[in-house]
């Protein structure tokens, strides 16, 4: 049977046609890695740490060994004890977790061991009787604590800093002489949790004899997920398969392999190969999973009259929790994405990146960029105020252009910056409602921001491949390592290969994120996919487009580089006329003259050169994102409520493939903007537990009060991109928190330094202005 | 041993205790289009409508749901085609991880059925209890309004929602 062809989604780059897994997705019947069971498949739980810092004296496992229904119970002992990381590449000394550790804990949470029953309840009962001795060590919560000389020693690192990391550029004590203001600032911005709707799930099976392990993943990085087990279990990388089934949602959290992974692997092979499942409730997710650092952002900077930034110093110190994961590169991010955004010849920030005995922290969508978003936009905005200029007009004049080099060597081609901000202006009657709106107690404010399209942040290579495998049928399969998380990969990858191809959307299916089938990826991070996985994905149709072509013209005696496939048509690109249509052309193929299969394949590493973390000189991305955002509200200044009118969000994404996808993209990251500015505070408790780590406690964005928001593709087209195209997804809530706090100043006068923004903070703001002003006029 | 009217169809189920009805579908009858994110009823994502109201499952012990009409996300397409909620999800972009996406549109049932043209008003209070991580909640709403239209047409709000 031919593959029967919908002529609509022919030439489908720039459409919004509905999402390839969209159908299983509406109707139950998407398979999560939540939803798998496997015949006798058993349920694994983890032994976790009830200190937040201690040394393990003795563990006695038998009386759990020997409880009924119990069939495997793992420690440090069943494992060769090799730390994993995911800043090997860059700072291979942060290296510092184990899968189980053996010899001490280091938060409430930490792994020590795991077990796996036949439900559930018996494998909680057996965690129970795991006896564990423990030597209780001091521990510290708060890095400013931490960091002081005597302070509990959580790592071999000195004061708990694991990184200190100085970003210098040319010289910004001179530079600041020559400034007609300077001004001082201090940000908090606090941690915050993914909470992607499906939890950490996996569940690991091991082949005896054959020595192979099969984990079925929620991962948004599956490769990466292969190696940390690989490297881990001692095994080789094709003997361990991940497959990534449809995520719940990412957003960071699930880009490593978490101890839970590891060990739903190993007890499986202890259980005799029985699968083991385990699945985190959501109190082990906020608990034990990744979390967003907490951030102090310190800035002193100074401008010229005429607005000129001259020089940018600052100070950040990261919350890192017990391990490093992501850490340092997210706060050498948290440091360096300004270069993106503004020019700058003098600038200093120091990053210090804390060992405290709390959850871990990790990627997190943003990836420290909206811990910056938030202290740097103010800053702007109050810079701007300073020297008396509207902070529309202090950023135009301060921002990055097309075609530049910034001081940090990051080789900048397209930019539409200038076009987001001034849509955003217009778009939002910027110049009609800027300090005019105070007596309603209504303001408007602006952020802008930046992002890569990929980080070079794992390894030396970012590469992606892909397949485009053309069936007999006239079906289409696409392979592709990279990851959808619900973010519409697969769908963009798949119009991108159609296009290409020259055939209707209709006929592509798409396998993803599959270690043993598809081609490696590095994962969905970065904003990466789109640019690196969608260039991959354009050379690989190309590649099949090309092979059929030249059957088609070997049997008409032609060029194949005369021909084209267009909307499903064989064309003579010169004339524009049809020699024939695609599945015509198949027949061809698949004939008892050619028998030629058709496999394409395509290979992208993006022209970059990762971060000299020495010189702080590196040019990250193939290509740069930018955005603007701006934010109205109305502040009750009674109860300090306030209402989000409506945001505008204008976004260089280069070309939208998907232009509603895009959307999707925007308004979901915007949303979660405004929940960490208005909400979400993961604090911890004396113990440094989570204190609000469930969803009664860890408040979200909800429907009620979701404000209206206006999106505007600016198109920028990139020369690199696969049909134009950047990256897109995080950079829509890096600008949000700071546009939000420029609009509360812009309403009532007062400036909020630290997130979120909850009510008793803003009428403690307007007490405080209003006795200062009391003071005032009483001198 | 209890028998549960799900999706119009009858199941025996021998229960060992006080089994939610969420566990009930999961993990007996393979029902797994229900989700789950917190099973403290804070999510949304475990929304099925029972006797036309949304319901969460993870709070309701199967026992007490016998003689009672159970709906699922698996009981509303018609074979191949789309309940027009479903397809409307779909037409909207309203879905992107997908795993709040069945108790969202449970919970979107459960409003349309009683009122095909609800204001923003209605659709944010009939909505407040399920979480979406990922997309905001504006295709939602957007989905919400375009599916009402579809059913107002074919007759389907209010009263004549006993077909499915």
């Amino acid at each position: 049977m031919k593959t029967p062809v919908n002529k609509e989604y022919v030439n489908p780059v720039g459409k919004s046609v509905p999402r390839i897994d969209g159908r299983g997705k509406v109707t139950g019947q998407t398979k999560y890695a939540f939803d798998l069971s496997f015949p006798n498949m058993l349920i694994g739980k983890m032994l976790r740490s009830p200190h937040p810092h201690a040394r393990i004296i003795s563990m006695d496992t038998s009386k759990a060994e020997k409880l009924p229904g119990v069939r495997a119970v793992i420690t440090a002992q069943d494992t060769y004890n090799i730390k994993f990381g995911s800043n090997e590449y860059f700072f291979p000394h942060t290296v510092d977790q184990m899968a189980i550790e053996s010899e001490k804990v280091r938060y409430v949470g930490d792994e020590l061991g795991a077990v796996a029953a036949v439900d559930e309840e018996t494998a909680l009962e057996a965690l129970k009787l795991i006896d564990v001795q423990y030597e209780i060590l001091p521990a510290v919560f708060e890095t400013q604590e931490a960091m002081k000389p005597g302070a509990p020693q959580i790592h071999e690192a000195l004061n708990n800093i694991a990184v200190i990391l100085p970003v210098n550029f040319g010289n910004p004590d001179r530079a600041l002489k020559e400034a007609d203001y300077i001004r001082e600032d201090r940000f908090y911005a606090p941690a915050a949790h993914h909470a992607a709707m499906e939890t950490h799930v996996g569940v690991g099976q091991w082949e005896m004899f054959s020595d192979k392990i099969t984990l079925w993943s929620s991962s948004q990085a599956p490769f990466k997920c292969r190696e940390a087990l690989a490297k881990t279990l001692k095994m080789d990388l094709n003997s361990v398969r991940v497959i990534k089934m449809p995520v719940g949602g990412g957003f960071g959290g699930k880009l490593e392999m978490l101890p839970m992974d590891f060990a739903a692997c190993l007890l499986s092979k202890k259980a005799g190969g029985l699968p083991v499942k385990i699945c985190y409730n959501r109190e082990e997710e906020f608990l034990a999973s990744r979390r967003k650092h907490g951030m102090i952002y310190k800035l002193r900077s100074g401008v010229k009259k005429d607005g000129t930034l001259v020089a940018i110093t600052g100070e950040v110190i990261a919350d890192g929790g017990a391990y490093c994961s992501y850490g340092p590169t997210v706060m050498a991010a948290a440091i360096m994405r300004i270069f993106m955004v503004y020019k700058i010849q003098h600038f200093r920030i120091t990053g210090y990146r804390v060992y405290t005995n709390t959850p871990i922290s990790g990627a997190m969508r943003g990836f420290g960029g909206v811990q910056a978003g938030f202290a740097i936009e103010s800053h702007m905005d109050m810079l701007a105020e300073g020297i008396g200029m509207d902070p529309v007009e202090f950023r135009l004049k301060n921002i990055t252009t097309p075609n530049m080099v910034t001081v940090n060597q990051m080789k900048l081609t397209t930019n539409g910056l200038r076009e987001c901000i001034e849509k955003a202006v217009e778009a939002s009657g910027w110049k009609n409602k800027r300090g005019k709106q105070q007596n309603l107690c209504r303001g408007i404010g602006i952020g802008i921001a930046a992002d890569v399209m990929g980080s070079k942040m794992y390894k030396s290579h970012e590469s992606a491949g892909s397949i485009v495998k053309v069936e007999e049928d006239g079906s289409v399969y696409l392979f592709t390592g990279a990851a959808d998380t619900g973010q519409g990969s697969d769908t963009a990858l798949s119009q991108i290969a159609a296009h290409e191809l020259g055939v209707s959307f209709s006929r592509i299916k798409c396998k993803s994120g599959d270690t043993e089938i598809t081609p490696f990826d590095t994962g969905s991070f970065a904003s990466r996919v789109t640019f690196i996985s969608g260039n991959a994905t354009l050379c690989a149709a190309r590649d099949a487009k090309r092979q059929i072509l030249e059957i088609v013209a070997q049997e008409r005696n032609l060029a194949p580089d005369a021909l084209d496939i267009v909307a499903e048509q064989v064309v003579r690109k010169a004339e524009g006329s049809v020699l024939m249509n695609f599945d015509k052309a198949l027949e061809l193929c698949y004939s008892f003259n050619y028998g030629r299969q058709i496999i394409g394949r395509g290979s992208y590493n993006p022209k970059t050169t990762p971060i000299d973390f020495r010189t702080g000189e590196g040019n990250v991305s193939g290509s740069y994102g930018f955005e603007a955002q701006i934010a109205e509200v109305e502040v009750n200044k009674e109860t300090g409520d306030v209402k989000l009118l409506k945001m505008w969000d204008a976004h260089d994404i280069g070309k939208a493939i998907n232009p509603q996808s895009v959307e999707g993209q925007i308004e979901g990251s915007l949303t979660m903007g405004i929940g960490y500015t208005f909400l979400e505070n993961l604090h911890f408790d004396n113990k440094g537990r989570p204190a609000n780590g469930n969803f009664t406690a860890y408040r979200l964005p909800r429907t009620v009060g979701a404000p209206p928001v206006e999106t505007i593709l600016v198109e920028t087209d990139d020369p690199d991109g696969p049909f134009g195209a950047k990256g897109m997804g995080e950079a829509s809530l890096l600008p949000t928190s700071a546009a939000i706090a420029n609009a509360i100043y812009d309403a009532i006068g007062v400036r909020l330094k630290e997130l979120p923004f909850t009510p008793d903070k803003i009428i403690r703001a307007l007490k405080e202005k209003e006795q200062l002003l009391t003071a005032k006029a009483g001198l | 041993m209890i028998a549960l009217n799900i999706n119009q169809k009858l199941y025996e189920v021998d229960l060992k205790g006080h089994e939610t009805l969420l566990e009930v579908l999961r993990h007996y009858l393979g029902l797994t289009g229900t989700k789950t994110a917190c099973e403290e009823a804070e999510c949304g994502a475990c929304a099925v409508i029972i006797d036309g109201k949304a319901v969460l499952s993870c709070i309701i012990l199967a026992s007490n749901c016998e003689g009672k009409k159970i709906t699922t996300i698996e009981g509303l397409a018609d074979g191949d085609e789309l309940h027009p909620i479903q397809k409307s999800f779909l037409d909207a972009g309203a879905v992107q991880c997908g795993f709040c996406i069945p108790g969202m549109i449970m919970s979107s049932k459960a409003l349309l059925d009683k009122n095909s043209e609800p204001s923003r008003e209605e659709m944010e209070y009939a909505l407040d209890g399920n979480i979406c991580r990922c997309g905001g909640y504006l295709k939602i709403f957007e989905a919400v309004r375009q599916a009402g239209k579809v059913l107002k047409v074919q007759g389907r709000s209010s009263k004549h929602e006993d077909a499915r």
